[in-house]
């Protein structure tokens, strides 16, 4: 053993480290402006004097992201190799449980890549060596989260329907036009308002709400794989929460003109991200057998205490004022769920999931979270759906939703105060007319029509011809949706193999 | 305002009248009836009397266990948010009933 | 870092499980009134003012040497701000 004769030069500090890979790296070009070479960075009005005050609070370097990384898919890998292996989807609460994770599957994965896309981009085009590492850490991620969750998709494909063409479906299918929508909305704008679209509005503000009762909803019903993936996706979510709130606190402090800017951005983002997450919410309260909390309950806690009465105090000193709709969110946050499940319960017959009406246990859930609007929805509509499955039959809406023009959700929200009338708005622009299901989505449109009125509506779209056929079976072939994949829940093919696997027999009703 | 772009950003609408020929989209809102989630969007051509979308709607909203179809031969009709007594004989088009106009009645 | 803002509460969501029961005690350790909420799989921790977690804590309890950079694997979210994360502490709290 040799003895070095010298004490080795002491370690740098995390802090240290940190500027040494990643600012230190950084030089100033000389034979190309900065123009040339950053391009993309001038024409959204946003004035940056400064990009070396860009920090990212993790102080994460290649070496330390590679090294956590790895970890996190080495057991995460290990969990869903341990479910797979010992036939998991046995212990599961009930087959119906999984409707919940068909809309997630369907509609998510695809923009984990979309968001790995835009932040490659990011990466590559963000003027300060700050940002652009950052960015770079959460390309990698978002592609990575892509990835486990089609991994964990595969195990479920081979046991339940639904799952099979989720890629084609997000491309084509009328309620994943809704995140497709969100995610395309923000690529196509410029690299600031996607961070404070996706980077703060989403991952800060709101996906708490998507994830954490969701993932621990997974847990409670037995779902290892999405639990596991879902808080490993998480751990990353941390980081992306802080690169949010680092970008919005960099154009704030770099130029108070930035200021109205991003206020505008966040009024835009705050309600988009709010109405794409109005699906999670008809998930969590009608979808999960077991479950953790109510969707109120998580508006309570997730936006209403953290982000209005912590993080909004804290912007202020800014002169960011809480997002521009957020009365309309609070005051919705009753009947939020009713609406939107009553919304996929009609139309699940052009669906690649099922559903059903509320069992006995559910509704005395709904009964005991929900006491003041749960009777009203259950007179209004679920005894009647009721009055139909005992005739024999089972309630579908026979026509086309109409849709509102910015979030694409069928129009079925309501005035605010009055739980029974659906809000109808309507704007004219370059004579003609478009229909919104808030205040806050004319708003958005209203801002930048010529953005809106390019959506690629799905009921217009089959009205056009362009969706394979005037029929439902037409249409439903070029979805590429099959026999099983949607519908009722109770009798499919889902449903009686559950019952099969755990030796029962079908029910007789 | 203008969408903030580094070209002159102007794109058509994805769902401009002409693109529906001799027909147009209608919405039809069975307004205070929630069993019906949202208003129901419809293709019909502009020629089509007025009378004709009432008897689609009889067969339609059939749906609901407790409908009446005699009772929308007495609603009282708005088209665009306006209070309407239409000629059922005259087409959708003569009647006011423009691209996507909304069409409502309650019972 | 200088931290002036009035006390709100801030927090930390972490996946409950033995690999973080040490972490979990550390942080009891050393925050006081520190309210904590269990969930399927999860374990909340939230505090008035700051949160901290001192790497000598946590290592003392697991017994080996912790980096602050594993805190990633624990965690699930929060609310508040990264004031301060380096070699020894990580500290939570809103800056303004």
């Amino acid at each position: 053993m040799t003895v070095s004769p010298e004490k080795p030069a002491r370690k740098l500090s995390m802090k240290q480290r940190y500027t040494a890979l990643t600012h230190d790296l950084d030089w100033t070009p000389t034979y190309v402006t900065e123009e040339e070479i950053f391009p993309f960075t001038t024409f959204e009005g946003i004035k940056v004097h400064d990009w070396s005050k860009w920090e990212d609070p993790f102080r994460l370097t290649v070496e330390a992201y590679n090294k956590y990384q790895a970890e996190k898919d080495r057991r995460l890998y290990a969990v869903l190799d341990g479910f797979a292996q010992s036939q998991g989807q046995l212990g599961l609460t009930e087959a119906r449980y999984m409707n919940a994770m068909k809309i997630f599957l369907q509609g998510i994965p695809i923009h984990e890549y979309d968001a790995h896309r835009n932040f490659s981009y990011l990466a590559r085009y963000a003027n300060g060596p700050g940002a652009r590492f950052a960015a770079l850490c959460q390309s990698m991620d978002e592609l990575r989260h892509a990835q486990t969750e089609i991994h964990t998709l595969s195990h479920y494909n081979k046991y339940f329907d639904g799952m099979h063409d989720w890629h084609k479906w997000s491309d084509r299918v009328w309620y994943l036009s809704v995140p497709k929508s969100f995610f395309e909305d923000a690529m196509t704008a410029g690299p600031f308002e996607w961070l404070i679209a996706i980077g703060f509005s989403f991952e800060y503000l709101l996906t708490n709400l998507l994830f954490v009762p969701f993932m621990s909803g997974a847990a409670f019903n037995g779902d290892l794989p999405t639990m596991t993936f879902g808080f490993s996706a998480q751990s990353d979510e941390s980081r992306h929460m802080t690169l949010g709130l680092e970008a919005i606190k960099f154009m704030l402090e770099q130029d108070e003109d930035n200021l109205p800017i991003v206020q505008d951005w966040l009024d835009k983002w705050f309600w988009r991200g709010y109405r794409l997450i109005a699906l999670v919410a008809g998930m969590m309260d009608y979808m999960l057998p077991k479950r953790v909390m109510s969707w109120k309950e998580a508006f309570e806690l997730y936006f209403e205490e953290q982000m209005l009465n912590g993080l909004f105090k804290d912007l202020e000193y800014y002169g960011i004022k809480p997002p521009r709709h957020v009365q309309w969110a609070i005051d919705e946050k009753e009947i939020l769920s009713h609406q939107v499940y009553w919304v996929l319960y009609q139309y699940s017959h052009a669906a690649a999931f099922t559903t059903t009406i509320p069992d006995e246990a559910d509704q005395a859930w709904l009964q005991e979270s929900y006491p003041e609007t749960w009777p009203v929805f259950k007179a209004a509509v679920w005894d009647k759906a009721q009055r139909v499955q005992d005739a024999g039959g089972r309630y579908f809406n026979p026509g086309l939703p109409q849709l509102c023009t910015v979030c694409q959700i069928p129009m079925g929200f309501t005035e605010p105060g009055d739980p029974l009338t659906q809000c109808q708005r309507q704007s004219v622009y370059e004579g003609e007319r478009y229909d919104f299901c808030s205040d806050g989505c004319q708003w958005i449109f209203d801002r930048e029509p010529t953005k809106y009125r390019q959506s690629w509506l799905p009921v217009h779209q089959i009205y056009q011809g362009n969706c394979g056929g005037p029929t439902l079976p037409d249409v439903a072939a070029w979805y590429g949706l099959q026999p099983g994949d949607g519908a009722e829940y109770l009798g499919s093919p889902d449903h009686q193999n559950w019952l099969a696997w755990h030796g029962q027999a079908p029910k007789e009703d | 305002m203008a969408v903030r772009a580094n070209y002159d950003y102007d794109w058509p609408s994805r769902s401009a009248a002409e693109l529906y020929g001799d027909d147009q989209l209608v919405h039809i809102w069975w307004k205070g009836n929630p069993f019906f989630v949202s208003a129901q969007t419809f293709r019909f051509p502009k020629a089509m009397p007025f009378g004709e979308l009432v008897g689609l709607c009889k067969g339609f909203f059939a749906a609901d266990p407790d409908f009446v179809p005699d009772a929308m031969d007495t609603v009282q009709w708005r088209i665009d948010k306006v209070d309407v007594t239409p000629d059922m004989s005259a087409s959708l088009e003569a009647n006011g009933v423009g691209h996507k106009s909304l069409v409502e009645f309650s019972i | 870092m200088s931290v002036s803002a009035e006390p709100r509460p801030v927090g930390v969501d972490l996946q409950e499980n033995e690999e973080n029961r040490a972490l979990v005690e550390a942080i009891e350790a050393d925050n006081e009134d520190l309210n904590i909420r269990h969930m399927p799989g999860m374990i909340r921790l939230t505090k008035t003012g700051q949160l901290v977690i001192n790497q000598a804590s946590v290592e003392s309890r697991l017994g080996r040497p912790w980096e602050t950079h594993e805190f990633q694997l624990a965690i699930i979210s929060y609310f508040g701000e990264f004031v301060e994360w380096d070699d020894d502490q990580i500290v939570i709290a809103w800056k303004h």
